[in-house]
C-alpha cells in the first residue's frame, strides 16, 4: 500500500513537472501571439516596426536608381520620343513657347535698355555724329540706333553661277553645311519663287528666315547671295548692295577663267578690311 | 583639280529617278515609293581617269508626263541628262522617240543617256522590237533594285566630261 502511494507520489510529481511547463510554454507563446497579432492588425504598430525597414530599404533604392535603373530609364524614354514625336513637341511646344517668350522678353528689355541708354546721352559725341550722320544719309535716327544695338554681321557669302546653281566661290564663317547642296537648293528656290511670281524677268532679291536674312544680288552669269545675321536695314542693305557692285566690276570679267579657289581668295582679299 | 557639272535626272512619275539617285549615292533601294515634290539636290565627288576630282551635283526631279512641262529654270546650266523610263509600262516609253527630239532640240551642248529602270521585273527583249521599230536608242537597260548598271550609267557620263 505504501509503495503504491509512494509510486502515485512520484507519477504526480512528474506530471506536474511535464504540465506545468507545458502550461507556461503555451501561456509564453500564446501572450507573444498576441503581441504579433496585435502589431499586425493595427497599422500604427505596424508602421512602427515596418517603417524603418522600408526607409532604409527606400534610400538604398534611391541611391542606387541611376545605376539600377537609369540605364533602363533612358532607354525607355529613347524609344518614346521616337515613336511618338508628334506627341512629345505637342507636350514641349508650350514650355518651349514660354522659354522663348521669356527670352524674346529678356532680349527686348536689353535693347530697350541700350537705346534708352544711346538717347539719354543726347549729348555725347557719338549721338551728335548719328544725328549729322542721319541729317546726311537722310537714314532715320531711330534705325541707326537699331543698328548700333544689335550690328548686322556677314556670316556668309555665295557666289553662285546663274541657271546651273553651280557654287563658283565662297566665303563662309561656319562649315557646316556642303555648300555646293546649299547653293543649287538656294537657286531651285530662286528659280522656284521668279517662276511662280516674277510676273515677267524679275529677281528674288532677299530671304528672311528667323533670325537671318538672305540679301541676293544678281549680275549678268551669276548672283550673290550674302548671309547676314543681325538688324538688316535699308541702309546697311543700300551698303551691301553697293560693296557687292564694286566686286562685281572687278569680279565679273574674269569669273569665267577663274577657279573656285582663286574666286575664294579673292572674296577672302575683298572682304578682309569690311570684317 | 576639282570640275563641278549638274546632271538632271528626267522622267515620267514612279520610273524610278530618285531611286536610280539613291541607289548611285548610297546604294540602297527602298520599296515604298515617295513622290519627289520639286526637286532635290545631291552631291557626289568622283575621281576622272586623269585624276581629277569631278563633283556631280545631281538635281533629281519631280516627274512630268512630258519634258516640256519640267520646269525650264531647272534645265538651266545643265551638263548632262539622264532621262529614265520604266520598261514594265508602256505609257511612259511611248513618246519616247519625241522627247528625245525635243531634248536633242532644246538642249544640243547636254550630254544625255536614256535609260530603262526595272530590268529585275521584265525581260528588256521584250520592248527592243517596239524601240527598233521606232529607231530610238537607249543607252542601257538599269535596275534601281539590284543595282544593275547604276554605276556604269553615272561613270560613263562623269567621263564624257573629259579630264
Amino acid at each position: 500500500m505504501v509503495m503504491a502511494n509512494v509510486q502515485e507520489d512520484k507519477l504526480q510529481l512528474l506530471r506536474d513537472i511535464l504540465l506545468v511547463d507545458d502550461r507556461e510554454v503555451a501561456n509564453a507563446v500564446n501572450q507573444r501571439l498576441e503581441v504579433i497579432t496585435e502589431t499586425i492588425e493595427k497599422r500604427e504598430k505596424l508602421s512602427e516596426k515596418v517603417d524603418p525597414i522600408i526607409k532604409e530599404r527606400l534610400d538604398q533604392f534611391i541611391t542606387e536608381i541611376p545605376s539600377t535603373l537609369g540605364p533602363t530609364i533612358t532607354k525607355a524614354l529613347q524609344e518614346q520620343i521616337k515613336n511618338s514625336q508628334d506627341q512629345v513637341v505637342e507636350a514641349l511646344y508650350p514650355i518651349m513657347g514660354k522659354m522663348i517668350k521669356r527670352y524674346v522678353q529678356n532680349e527686348i528689355k536689353r535693347l530697350s535698355e541700350t537705346i534708352n541708354k544711346k538717347v539719354s546721352n543726347t549729348f555725347s559725341f557719338s549721338s551728335i555724329k548719328r544725328k549729322f550722320k542721319s541729317k546726311v544719309t537722310g537714314v532715320k535716327e531711330s534705325d541707326l540706333i537699331l543698328v548700333e544695338a544689335d550690328p548686322p554681321v556677314i556670316n556668309e557669302i555665295f557666289v553662285i553661277q546663274k541657271g546651273s546653281g553651280i557654287l563658283l566661290g565662297n566665303l563662309s564663317k561656319t562649315e557646316t553645311l556642303d555648300k555646293d547642296m546649299v547653293s543649287g537648293m538656294l537657286t531651285a528656290i530662286k528659280s522656284f519663287v521668279e517662276d511662280a511670281f516674277g510676273g515677267g524677268s524679275q529677281n528674288l532679291e532677299a530671304i528672311e528666315y528667323e533670325l537671318y536674312t538672305l540679301h541676293i544680288q544678281n549680275f549678268f552669269s551669276y548672283y550673290i547671295a550674302v548671309v547676314v545675321s543681325g538688324n538688316y536695314t535699308r541702309s546697311f542693305e543700300s551698303k551691301i548692295e553697293n560693296k557687292l557692285l564694286k566686286l562685281s566690276q572687278k569680279l565679273s570679267p574674269k569669273v569665267s577663267h577663274l577657279s573656285r579657289e582663286e574666286i575664294d581668295r579673292f572674296l577672302e582679299t575683298f572682304f578682309e578690311k569690311w570684317k | 583639280m576639282e570640275i563641278t557639272k549638274k546632271i538632271v535626272i528626267l522622267g515620267q512619275f514612279g520610273v524610278g529617278k530618285t531611286s536610280i539617285t539613291r541607289r548611285y549615292l548610297s546604294d540602297i533601294f527602298e520599296k515604298d515609293y515617295m513622290p519627289t515634290l520639286g526637286v532635290q539636290i545631291k552631291k557626289k565627288v568622283i575621281e576622272l581617269p586623269s585624276g581629277n576630282l569631278l563633283s556631280m551635283i545631281i538635281w533629281d526631279l519631280e516627274g512630268f508626263a512630258k519634258v516640256a512641262r519640267t520646269r525650264a529654270s531647272y534645265l538651266l546650266g545643265s551638263n548632262g541628262f539622264i532621262y529614265v523610263f520604266d520598261i514594265t509600262r508602256p505609257f511612259t516609253f511611248e513618246h519616247l522617240d519625241e522627247e528625245i527630239a525635243f531634248i536633242k532640240e532644246k538642249y544640243p551642248q547636254v550630254v544625255f543617256k536614256v535609260v530603262g529602270n526595272k530590268k529585275d521585273e521584265k525581260d528588256p527583249n521584250e520592248i527592243q522590237a517596239y524601240l527598233d521599230k521606232k529607231n530610238i536608242k537607249i543607252d542601257a537597260f538599269v535596275s534601281a533594285k539590284t543595282g544593275e548598271g547604276i554605276q556604269k550609267l553615272f561613270t560613263d557620263l562623269a567621263n564624257t566630261f573629259g579630264t
